[in-house]
Formats: structure tokens, sequence, C-alpha cells
């Protein structure tokens, strides 16, 4: 009667070492190229001739442009010029995790949860429409108002991406929120820039800064 | 003389009563079930008598016993005694059939090392081992293994949000707890606090707690204590029996069905089996006041184990699958500190939440696979010898709100592979002495499942622990004595790849012995005193060694320390306990002293630049620490019927270091119940009760300002009721059971929830339960 036991627990052990023995190390990894972020990003400020509700744009505007890295850092000592009385065209684009270009479109095929905030402005300085294709207000193509000059300010443009249902509570009215963090989401980008405005005939390359 | 003649007066009459009713017809049957008073599991094997008469019978497999031909208005007593319990004497007299549960108490007299319950085997230790009991059990059937431990003094749980729910044991927990499921110890990714143990309640019968470092017995891990979960026995009547368990939890809208089926085979005596399956699925929760969104859970489980005994030997395999699909809270799925600060300065959610039971992201999806192959075999004289083979899969993935619709592609894809091998060996006791002899060896292997395009949070490792132990017992009648040693290696060999696509990794080899030392002292019929001093030790997990990314939901960077130590944790139990009367007292008094104490702390003035915005750096560190700590129970029999119980935890810990708080220690909390069994005791009702609860947690005013976003929320209060009754339904028992917690629907936060920046704790839960046993 003792045989069966012998052989079941052996077999039990032996199938215990079999398995141990197997499978006891770890695979190579494989790299990860991680795609999450965003490579860097663009702000670009086009004057254009602004008819009240729609703008036309001119032979030769003036453009001011400004590049993020992909820690989202401008160059260092990058300072903007804005001319008070004048109406922009601002563009954001971007690059995605390897550089290729046009990753901004992603915003706004997903504009349901996406939403570009523009904070920083002293109060009265700025005013901003969304001007996105198919009335999609994300923020990636608008109008910015420049009113009157104003002093050195951090220009924050934040990028959210919002939870499923948060953009119904966003009216066009909460461009410049500051309290946009109540919008529940992750940031995408938080790009900051030091801009200045200055009266409309202050010409750049005179500014002493 | 005196004595002798009033004697002789009630023998004569009890016999002149049996006389004169004996004439009824005898057709009356007993039916009952012997189980074991602390853990509610059967005893087989029972002796029972019925006087007056001469049957004699033995409990079957499930405890169960039947005599028959009984005779009405016959005052019998019947008597139960078994090795190691006290011998219980129960009065009927019958007019009807009768049904009894007979709950047998431990003796006093020490009895360690007989294995009284078939093959269950005790755990034998100079700590105390506190059971939930298994009333308690049922109160929370349906919630997590967390919340059943954490119905003792000393356990508390560690919450991310409402979904995920980790046990606490004298603050510590993940890798400075160890948890044995059915034996093995479970290995998941117990490192994050936001991975909650693997473990399926219904398929244990009995829930254990050590809180001593029981690192010589156990291993490495068991810093803080040990969680034991165990199945119950398998029958080896070969007669089908099972349960089925319905739980409805209105908060969240859920519902549980759990089922097990399991009989003893008649063409091969000793051999049973068993196979249960759970069900769980739930909605939203409420808070008291709001929706939370995305907390719905969906949980299927199933086991199957497979038992033959014979003679000296049992030979046991078991499986058990655990798969779980939680969402996890998505007003807490924050990008920034802005983020958190908005929340934190609101209190409470900004977005409102409709009830669904949909699922999505952020959310976790994890299967676990165990399996177990045991031979056990007994020799004489209580000597035994164990071998043990266990294996487990771990596949944990968790999904993230992503940008460029991916977000059903996991962020974390994981698999973790565990093999143990346990042998031991305890000689049969020599003239008071016994040793006990073991080896534990651990292979591990984690693997990331590669096409997450998003860098893994710790690398691949394949690790190997072996250890091997001793230990050494005096057992004598009113004291023992024990000593312990081990030696533990690990080799830790890991490499992956960060976000620059670098390779990483390397190994590193961890040493350690480890000790204890410990008593048990009856010092007579009412007072005990358990003592036991141990040295515990865990090497750094790999997220502590390796993490190198953002914590989302904290809004942190997180940075590990190739170069981290083993911790080392030396604690010390003393635990009186006195019983007697209508008082039962359990007092674990601690103090502990952690080494090399592991936790991320926020590095100062050291701050991450993302193109998401700029993120506090945390970065993991040793220093040295301090527990100290009581836990309280008090068991009081008011009146006949009704009982007080009060349980209290009080805990206080410090980086001795650096001289500051650390952080996430439970505040102090107190909890006590008034329970009053309804005297309706009949054919069809047994067993009713109401028990009213109050838990009143205090403020944690031990923390360090400025490092945690903010500061631990007030005290708060939960008032509780629970009531449950047994139903005799034909020849089967019935519960039914309901259980009301936080019953005045009271806005509250904890402490150790880490979504509690977010959102408040769980408004008024009221879960209905039906029980049925055959």
């Amino acid at each position: 009667m003792k045989h069966p036991f012998k052989t079941l627990s052996v077999t039990l052990l032996s199938v215990g070492f079999l398995a141990f023995a197997s499978s006891c190390s770890k695979d190579d990894p494989e790299p990860e190229v991680p795609q999450e972020e965003i490579g860097s990003a663009t702000l670009t400020f086009t004057e254009v001739e602004w008819h009240g509700d729609h703008a036309h744009d001119l032979e030769d505007p003036e453009v001011v442009e400004v590049t993020f890295d992909e820690d989202g850092l401008p160059p260092v000592g990058a300072h903007l010029h804005l001319d008070a009385g004048k109406t922009y065209r601002l563009t954001l684009s971007a690059t995605d995790f390897v550089g290729r270009e046009g990753a901004e479109q992603e915003f706004l095929e997903e504009s349901d949860i996406h939403q570009i905030f523009f904070l920083g402005a002293p109060e009265g300085v700025l005013d901003y429409q969304y001007a996105d294709p198919d009335n999609k207000r994300v923020g990636v193509t608008g109008y910015l108002h420049v009113l009157k000059p104003s002093d050195s300010f951090v220009f924050n443009v934040i990028l959210r991406h919002l939870n499923n249902g948060v953009k119904a509570n966003i009216s066009a009215d909460d461009w410049n929120n500051p309290n946009y963090a109540q919008f529940s989401g992750e940031t995408d980008l938080d790009l900051k820039v030091e801009v200045h405005v200055v009266d409309g005939d202050h010409d750049h390359d005179d500014h002493d800064h | 003389m005196q004595i002798r003649t009033i004697l002789t007066f009630i023998l004569l009459g009890l016999f002149l009563t049996t006389g004169y009713t004996q004439t009824p017809a005898c057709t009356f049957t007993i039916r009952g079930r012997v189980v074991d008073s602390d853990t509610q599991l059967p005893l087989s094997g029972v002796t029972l008598t019925v006087s007056p008469g001469t049957q004699q019978l033995l409990s079957d497999g499930h405890g169960y016993f039947r005599f028959s031909q009984l005779c009405g208005g016959v005052r019998y007593a019947i008597t139960a005694t078994s090795v190691g319990f006290d011998s219980l004497v129960t009065e009927v007299t019958l007019a009807n059939d009768e049904t009894l549960t007979l709950a047998l108490h431990h003796g006093r007299i020490l009895l360690h090392d007989v294995n009284v319950v078939g093959h269950q085997q005790a755990v034998v230790t100079t700590n105390a081992v506190r059971s939930v009991a298994s009333e308690q059990v049922a109160q929370v059937q349906g919630k997590t293994l967390a919340d059943i431990f954490s119905t003792l003094p000393g356990v508390s749980m560690l919450q991310t949000g409402t979904t995920i729910a980790k046990p606490v044991i004298n603050g510590m927990h993940s890798n400075r707890i160890l948890i044995l499921n059915n034996g093995i110890r479970q290995e998941g990714q117990q490192w994050g606090s936001e991975h909650a143990p693997e473990i399926d309640p219904f398929v244990a019968k009995d829930f254990k707690l050590i809180k001593g470092a029981e690192g010589v017995r156990y291993g490495a891990d068991a810093i803080g204590g040990v969680i034991i979960t165990s199945p119950a026995l398998l029958p080896v009547d070969p007669h089908l029996s099972g349960e089925l368990n319905t739980i409805y939890q209105a908060n969240g809208r859920g519902a549980v069905v759990s089922g097990m089926l399991q009989s003893g085979v008649s063409a091969l005596p000793g051999l049973a089996w068993r196979v249960q399956g759970t069900a769980k699925r739930s909605g939203n929760v409420r808070t008291a006041d709001y929706y939370l969104g995305n907390t719905g859970l969906a949980e299927y489980n199933a086991s199957a184990a497979l038992r033959y005994s014979h003679t000296q030997s049992v030979f046991d395999a078991y499986y058990s699958r655990f798969y779980t699909s939680l969402g996890i809270f998505t007003g807490a799925h924050v990008g920034t500190i802005d983020d958190i600060q908005a929340r934190v300065d609101a209190g409470r959610p900004f977005e409102t939440y409709p009830f669904t039971y949909a699922i999505n992201v952020p959310r976790q999806r994890v299967i676990h696979d165990l399996g177990k192959l045991k031979w056990h075999r007994d020799y004489a004289r209580g000597g035994s010898s164990d071998i043990q083979y266990g294996i487990q899969r771990n596949h944990r993935q968790e999904y993230d709100i992503r940008r460029g619709g991916r977000d059903a592609l996991p962020m974390l894809d994981m698999v973790l592979t565990t093999q143990t091998l346990d042998a031991n060996y305890q000689t049969p006791l020599y003239d008071h002495w016994r040793t006990q002899v073991g080896t534990n060896l651990t292979l591990q292997v984690n693997n990331n499942v590669p096409g997450t395009l998003n860098t893994p949070l710790i690398p691949n490792y394949d690790s190997f622990t072996g250890g091997l132990f001793a230990i050494q017992r005096l057992i004598r009648e009113r004291y023992e004595w024990e000593l312990g040693i081990r030696y533990d290696f690990k080799t830790f060999d890991a490499a992956g790849f960060d976000k620059y696509q670098n390779l990483y990794g390397g190994q590193r080899n961890f040493h350690n012995v480890s000790g204890s030392f410990g008593g048990v002292w009856h010092a007579g019929a009412a007072w005990q005193l358990r003592s036991n001093v141990g040295l515990a030790w865990r090497a750094p997990s790999a997220n502590e060694l390796y993490s190198n990314g953002l914590h989302h939901g904290a809004a942190l960077y997180e940075i590990g320390d190739t170069e981290l130590a083993s911790e080392h944790g030396y604690k010390w139990v003393v635990s009186p306990s006195y019983g007697s009367g209508p008082v039962t007292i359990d007092l674990d008094l601690y103090t502990q002293y952690i080494q090399h104490y592991i936790y991320a702390q926020p590095s100062p003035g050291e701050f991450l630049q993302t193109i998401r915005g700029t993120f506090p750096v945390f970065r993991y560190k040793q220093t040295d620490a301090t527990f100290f700590g009581a836990d309280f129970s008090l068991q009081y029999k008011l009146l006949d019927g009704l009982n007080y119980n009060l349980n209290a935890s009080i805990i206080r810990a410090r980086d001795i270091t650096n001289d500051v708080y650390l952080p996430y220690i439970p505040s102090d909390r107190f909890d006590h119940r008034l329970r009053w069994q309804l005297p309706v005791e009949n054919k069809i009702t047994s067993n009713t009760y109401i028990t009213f609860a109050h838990q009143w947690v205090l403020e944690q005013k031990r923390y360090e300002p400025g490092t945690d976003y903010a500061p631990p929320p007030p005290a708060y209060h939960t008032f509780s009721l629970y009531a449950g009754s047994q139903l005799a339904l034909g020849d089967h028992p019935l519960e039914a059971g309901i259980s009301v917690t936080n019953l005045f629907n009271e806005l509250y936060k904890e402490y150790m929830n880490r979504f509690r920046y977010y959102s408040h704790g769980l408004g008024r839960e009221i879960s209905v339960r039906l029980s049925y046993s055959f």
C-alpha cells in the first residue's frame, strides 16, 4: 500500500522542481519610446487686420514666434513684444515625441477633451477669441487682441486634456480663467514665456531690455 | 451527607420524570453541528453522548451529528467532548425535532501541539494570534480582505479611493507585512500603495493575524505582521454539500454571488474535492452627498481544491484565479500640483457624476493565478513534515487617460511569476522539547509586457531568495519558550530601459540573519501573558531601487536609489490577556525599531521641469524609525444576551534620524459595539442578534506640516447597525443578515485614504445578505 504514495510524492516533487527550474529568468527588456509627451511646441503670433468679427491677412505681417523644447522651456532670455492696439492670429503648433510636425491636429481631432487657456496677462491687456475650424473652440488657432500697453508679464499657455464630459462646463469666456484647474483632467502643455506689450509705434529692434 | 441526599433526590426525580414521560412515542431527532467557537470551523470527530440513554457518536467531517429515536418531554443532556476543547453540556427538553449548534471553546490547558481539526494545522507561535470572529466576517462579506481584517484592533486600511484597500498592521503595509494565502505567501506587485491583495475572501473561512515580527518562521517581509487566510477543511464524508451566498449592496447597487460545492469521493475514501466561485459587480458609489465617478468594480474568482489523505499523509492540490477590473475615481485624475491644490481648496469634486456601472479609464485590471501542491506527513507524538510548492502569476494592467486615443492601451503591463518551495520538519515532542527546521526558496521573475508606449515604472528582474530556519521550543504545562534563528540570502537582478532608452539595472545581493525569542506564561485559569521579540527584514523592492517617473494621481516625481540597504525591523510585542466570567481583555503592547526604514521623502528644492509643468521630486531614502503602540480589546457580557465590545488602537511613529513624524500613520481609533442576542430560539430561527456599533477616528495631529498637500482631516464618527438570524430551511440553515454602515450618512474624510484630497469617504451603505448551506 505504500508504493502509490511514494510514487505520488516523487511525482509531486518532480513536477515542483521542474516548474521551479524552468521560466526562472527575466526577458530582455525592450525600450519603450514614451509617446505621452509632446516633443516641442511653438506659439506663433501673426499680425492681422481685424474687422470686428473677422480678420484679413496682411501682406507683410509682423510675426512673433517662440518655440518651447521638450522640457517646455523657451530659449534662454526669451522675451516677446506685442504691440498694443493690434490683433494677432495666435496659433499653436507642436511636434510629437520623435519631432514630427502636426501634433496639434490631435487636439483638434479630440476637440471634446482638449482646451487651451491663456493666462498671466494683467487685467484688460488682452482679449482672446477661439477661431478653430468648425467652431471646435480648442485654442489651436485664435485671435489675440492686444488692448493696451503693460509691463512685462509671464504669458502662460495651458493645454488641458480634460476628463470626459468636462468640456461642456467650459465657455468661450473661460479663455483666461485662472481657476482652469477645476476643469478636471491633466495638463498636456504648460508653456511660460515673458511678454511685454508696447505702444503700437514702438519698434522691436529699438526696444531696450 | 447532605449533598449526597440532594443528589439522590435529583437523580430520583430525573428517573421519575424519565419514567413518566417514556410512554409517548420516541420519534424525535436532534440534529446539530459542532464548531470551534473561535473560528466557527466545523469540528469533526467530536464525541457526543446523549443522556439519559446510551447513544454515543462522533461528529462527521462537517461537524454534523444526529441523534434519533428520542422521546418528547424528556430533558436530555448532550455532552460534546474533544481533545483540546472544554467539554460542553447542552440540555434540551424535546417537544419537536431540535437543531443545535454546539460551539466548543478551546481548553485553557495547554494543548498547542494537538491538531484537533483534522489536518488543519494550528498556527504555533508565542505571539498572540487574533482571529476575526465569523459573525464579523459575515457583516463585511462582499467587501475586501482589508475590510475583514480592519475589524481587529491594530489593523486599519490604506485606501486609494473606494475601490482599492490594503490592510495596515500597526502602521505597516505593503512589503512590510506578509499575507499567507492558503499557506502560500501572496506575491502580487504589493509594493504599490494602490495595489490591493488579490484574494477572494470567500475562499477563506479562517482569518488570522499575528502582529509580531514573525520573520524567522515565514521569511522576509514579515516586519509588521502576518495575515493568514485559510479555507475550511475539505470534507471526509462522501455526500455533496455546499454553500450559496448572495449579497446586495445598495451603495453602488452591487451584487455578489458566491457558491461552493464539495464532497468526499465514496469510491476512494480519503479523496475529497471542492469547487468555489465568486462574482461581484457594482457601479459608482456615493459619499453622503454625491456620487464618485468611475468607482465601479467587476470581480470574478474561482478556485478548486483536491485533497487525498491516507493514514499519515495528506496530499493537497489547489488552484485559484482572481480577476478584477476596477475603476479609479475620475476626480482624482490630476496633472499638476495646481490641480491638486484646487481640489484640496474645494474639498470635494468639481464635477457631478451620475450613477453608472461603466468602468472607464483610469482603471486597473489584474489577474492572479495561484497553484499549490502540498504533501503533509504526520509522525508519532506530534512530529510532522511538509513540502509545499506554489506558483503564482500576477498580471497587472493599469490604464490611464492617454493622448491620441491610446486609452485602451495599458500604461503599465507587468507579469510577475513567483514560485515558492517550502519544506519543514517538526520533531516529535521529546521531553518537553520540540524543534522545527525548514527552508523556503522563492524564485521571482518580473517582466514588463512590451508595447505600452510608456516607460515601465519598474524594470524586468529576476530574484531568488533562499532561507533556512530552526526554531527550538520548550513546552511546559504553565509556560512555553521559543527561540528561533534564520538565515536568508537574496539575489536581485534587474534590467530595464529608462525614458531616454538608456539601459539600467544590475545585480544586488542581500544576506540577512534574523532571530526571535518569545514565551507564553499561563498564569492561571484567567491570565495569560505572551511576549515575543522578533527581528525581521526585507530587501528594498524594485520600485524603491529603480523607480524614476511621474507618479500619476500624486503629481510627484519619484526617484529610487539603487544603493538602498535592507530594512531591519525589531519588534517587541507583549500581550497580556485576561478571560474570566463575563470579561475578556486582550492587550497588545508593542515597540518597534526599524533600521534603514525606506520611504519617499520630498527632496528639498528639487523640481522636475517638463512640458506638462513642474513637479516636486521625491527620493527614496533610508532612515531609522520607531513605532510604539497599544491595541486593546475588551469583551464584557453585560446581561444575558447583551454583550459589549471595545477595540482601541493607538500608534506613535517617528523618523528618529531626522526627528520628524512619518507620513501615513493611522490616527488613534476607537470602535465599540453593543450586541443583543434576541431571546428568539425556536425551530425556525436561532442566533438572532442586533449589533449597534460606533467608530471614532481621531485627527492625526502627528504629521509634518508642509510635506503634504493638505493637513490630515478632522476627527470623525460613524455609526453602524448589524442584524442577523439563522433560519432553518428544511434541514439546512439559511443565514440572513443586514448591515448598515455609516448609518447617519456622515460626510467625512479618512487620513489613510490617498484620495482624501479629492473626495469624502463612503456614505451610508446598506447591504443585505443570504447565506444557505447544505
